[in-house]
């Protein structure tokens, strides 16, 4: 097949400027990763002051790391990666030529780097980067409490990266409903596909909110009169909070599709349950719009019962996702490859994740447990021990696709067996920790609580985690450095992407095979094993 | 009766066993799905999907959230209500970075910004209603012995209950990030017999003098 597409290397002028989804989507990628390394860094420093009593920063600097340290992984790493593997991926699966609107997903990319720089440029006033958490939330994000520049470039940046991701979403929404080739119907579908679906309509309908409160924010800082009193930060966390719930689930959607397909494929079989889980997947889109307010339980301003509901009934929709992610092992012959094992890591961590998610959302508990680090345990393996590991499972499966060129499997398992110690290490003693009363965002505690010892452990763990990533990038240059050339399909790949070649030309595909089900490479297969037979 | 402690321990000893049951299960199920699916050199038929039995399962998923949500609920409901007649109510001042405890005499206790707060007492065994407030930004009421937290909006005033059944020192923290000194904003209520706390309100009463 022609490939006729410069390889991942080209000129990094003519990726910033070209329309091809492709490349848009390995620039906002790579963005987003080294988002996700200067997010680690800060991550690294928090560790240290807490390991080491408090000793490394001040308590104001100590406030700017965490706070920059969530926005960076929220609004620069996990919900761009998370779109930015759509863009690339959801045209492939549904067989079109090009991304619908691909100038617009060009700008998307261009303002997750002006909203990213203008957040991080915090850093270089004199009053230091935003301070008031990723949530910015009022009255401390106000202009007496939170004075300075630095929450300004923080409250445009998040802005523009939002405004950015919206933009993506429409992108990607489009490509699934009106660009698919003849035969591919909504049901036929990958599950992938219908992951970022899914996604990009939470990211269209509830983006927008926290631009909204963002602008409020913006204007009590320089009028005032907007948010006003107790019930005005009431009003900006609902507001925050309708965008701050569905963007967890936006953080949490793609990577499951990821993880359905890496474990269909290495099962060697279809996707078990299928429209089963479509159908799980629509009803959990649509019941995270109803459950923000559960992050307000301790406010004592919402009907807590109801949101309790809504948060508690995504035990329906969550367990289907499972059991058909298990059906898929079931009677399929297995290959560990290490994007299966980060799969199966995923599938694990994340249950914990879950599992603590459903405690959480029971008010009675919630309210011996917020915003403890009970709660920073919960949302990391979700987030971290969760979607980051179906991440990775998606980069070792997607990789041969995007390069031509197979990572490392050798260098491959020994970053998995680092990077899930490390998740654990770092994030399970966080459990204990809250529970016996260790508030998130203090920057030092007293010895006399006897905590220090768990702390020491999550920092070695941190510690883990960051060789880990380290060996990952080795990985990433041995590999393209020493090319073992992938071919169009090493793995016996079912969805379309693998019908065309390694990288795919800037049309994508040059014929497609016959679609007549979700998994068209798995159909001709069979259809020439029973040929054979 | 507000009783946050047993209210907790009562819906942790329903929902704790459940989500590791749920945890042992599954890994279960999938250690035996690797294994055995380790050990296959090509798959075997299986079918593609099973719609009754899916069906059946998210019934089952819907009775356990119905459980789960019944526990939850009759266990809140004394939590967000406040007692008509309660014992004693204390007034609640939170600040960047301090706590002011009044008393209905005017007695006061003040900690400001430190990790070795001034104690403060409260009686045993009796509804104690806490009317809190704050001055500047949101800060948290939080006594992780009790399991229960609130939040303390800034021009608006909060209502809740406590009841301390064990006599012994209460460590309380602000658990809502409040800006730079949120680390050291601590305070501690020692719950005593009704009859000391009386002693100690009246002769910490007349020390304060006529606390404003």
């Amino acid at each position: 097949m022609n490939t006729t597409t410069l390889p991942v290397r080209a000129a990094p002028l003519r990726t910033l400027a070209s329309t091809d989804h492709k490349r848009i989507a390995i620039a906002a990628g790579a963005v987003a990763f080294a988002f996700f390394l200067a997010g680690g860094v800060l991550a690294l420093l928090m560790r240290s002051q807490l390991a080491a009593d408090g000793g490394v920063v001040s308590q104001n600097v100590y406030d700017e790391l965490f706070t920059m340290h969530g926005s960076t992984m929220v609004y620069l790493f996990m919900v761009p990666v998370a779109l930015a593997a759509g863009l690339y991926f959801v045209p492939l699966q549904v067989g079109a030529a090009e991304v619908a609107g691909p100038r617009v997903a060009l700008a998307g990319l261009w303002l997750l780097v002006g909203g990213g720089l203008s957040m991080w440029s915090g850093f270089l006033t004199s009053g230091g980067a935003a301070a008031a958490s990723w949530w910015g939330f009022d009255p401390l994000s106000d202009s007496l409490h939170s004075p300075g520049s630095g929450m300004e470039l923080w409250i445009f940046g998040v802005m523009m990266a939002t405004a950015g991701q919206i933009l993506w979403a429409g992108c990607v929404l489009a490509t699934a409903l009106r660009r698919r080739a003849p035969g591919m119907t909504l049901m036929r579908m990958p599950v992938f596909t219908w992951s970022m679906l899914v996604t990009c309509l939470l990211t269209v309908f509830a983006f927008p909110a926290l631009i909204l409160a963002l602008a409020l924010l913006w204007a009590q800082r320089h009028f005032g009169g907007v948010l006003t009193g107790g019930l005005g930060a009431v009003n900006y966390q609902q507001l925050f909070w309708f965008y701050g719930h569905p963007v967890v689930y936006v953080m949490f959607f793609p990577f499951v599709g990821m993880v359905g397909e890496v474990v269909a494929t290495f099962s060697g079989r279809r996707f078990f349950g299928y429209s089963a889980f479509i159908v799980a997947l629509l009803a959990f889109a649509g019941l995270s719009m109803t459950v923000w307010a559960h992050h307000m339980f301790t406010m004592g301003q919402v009907t807590n019962k109801y949101f309790s509901l809504t948060s508690t009934a995504l035990v329906v929709p969550a367990g289907i996702e499972y059991l058909d992610l298990l059906g898929t092992l079931w009677r399929g012959r297995l290959r560990f490859t290490t994007a299966f094992l980060f799969a199966l890591a995923f599938i694990v961590q994340f249950l914990i994740g879950g599992l603590t998610g459903i405690i959480v959302a029971s008010p009675p508990l919630d309210y011996g447990l917020n915003m403890s680090y009970f709660v920073v345990a919960h949302f990391h393996y979700t987030l971290f021990a969760g979607s980051a590991f179906g991440l990775f499972a998606g980069v070792y499966y997607w990789f041969p696709k995007l390069t031509g060129a197979l990572l490392s499997e050798r260098l491959g398992r020994l970053h998995f067996i680092l990077i899930a110690i490390g998740a654990n290490a770092t994030f399970f003693p966080m459990f204990i920790l809250g529970s016996e009363g260790m508030t998130r965002r203090i920057a030092r505690y007293p010895v006399s609580t006897g905590w220090q010892t768990l702390n020491v452990v999550e920092t070695v763990g941190t510690g883990v985690i960051a060789l880990s990533v380290l060996l990952f990038i080795v990985n990433v240059v041995v590999s393209l450095r020493s090319r073992r050339e992938a071919g169009d399909d090493p793995w016996g790949g079912q969805t379309l992407e693998w019908a065309t070649s390694s990288p795919p030309p800037r049309h994508n595909f040059t014929r497609l095979p016959p679609i007549a089900s979700y998994a068209p490479l798995l159909d001709l297969r069979e259809a020439r094993e029973g040929a054979n037979a | 009766m507000a009783d946050t402690l047993h209210a907790y321990r009562h819906v942790q000893g329903i929902y704790f066993p459940i989500a590791i049951g749920v945890f042992a299960v599954i890994i279960a199920a999938l250690l035996v799905l690797l294994v055995r699916g380790a050990r296959r050199s090509r798959p075997a038929a299986a079918r593609s999907q099973a719609l009754a039995f899916e069906v059946a399962y998210a019934l089952l998923l819907t009775g356990v959230v119905a459980v789960l949500l019944w526990v939850t609920f009759t266990a809140e409901t004394p939590l967000d209500r406040t007692a008509a007649h309660p014992a004693l109510q204390i007034k609640v001042t939170a600040a960047q970075w301090s706590w002011r405890i009044e008393y209905p005499n005017g007695a006061t206790v003040t900690a400001v910004s430190t990790w070795h707060p001034p104690v403060a007492l409260v009686p045993t065994g009796v509804e104690v209603e806490i009317v809190g407030t704050s001055r500047d930004v949101i800060h948290g009421f939080w006594l992780p012995q009790l399991h229960f937290q609130r939040q303390f909006l800034p021009g608006y005033v909060t209502r809740f209950d406590l009841r301390f059944d064990t006599a012994g020192l209460y460590d309380g923290e602000c658990s809502v990030f409040c800006g730079d000194q949120h680390s050291q904003m601590h305070f501690q209520l020692r719950a005593v017999s009704p009859a000391m706390f009386q002693q100690w309100l009246f002769s910490h009463a007349s020390r304060t003098g006529t606390a404003r």
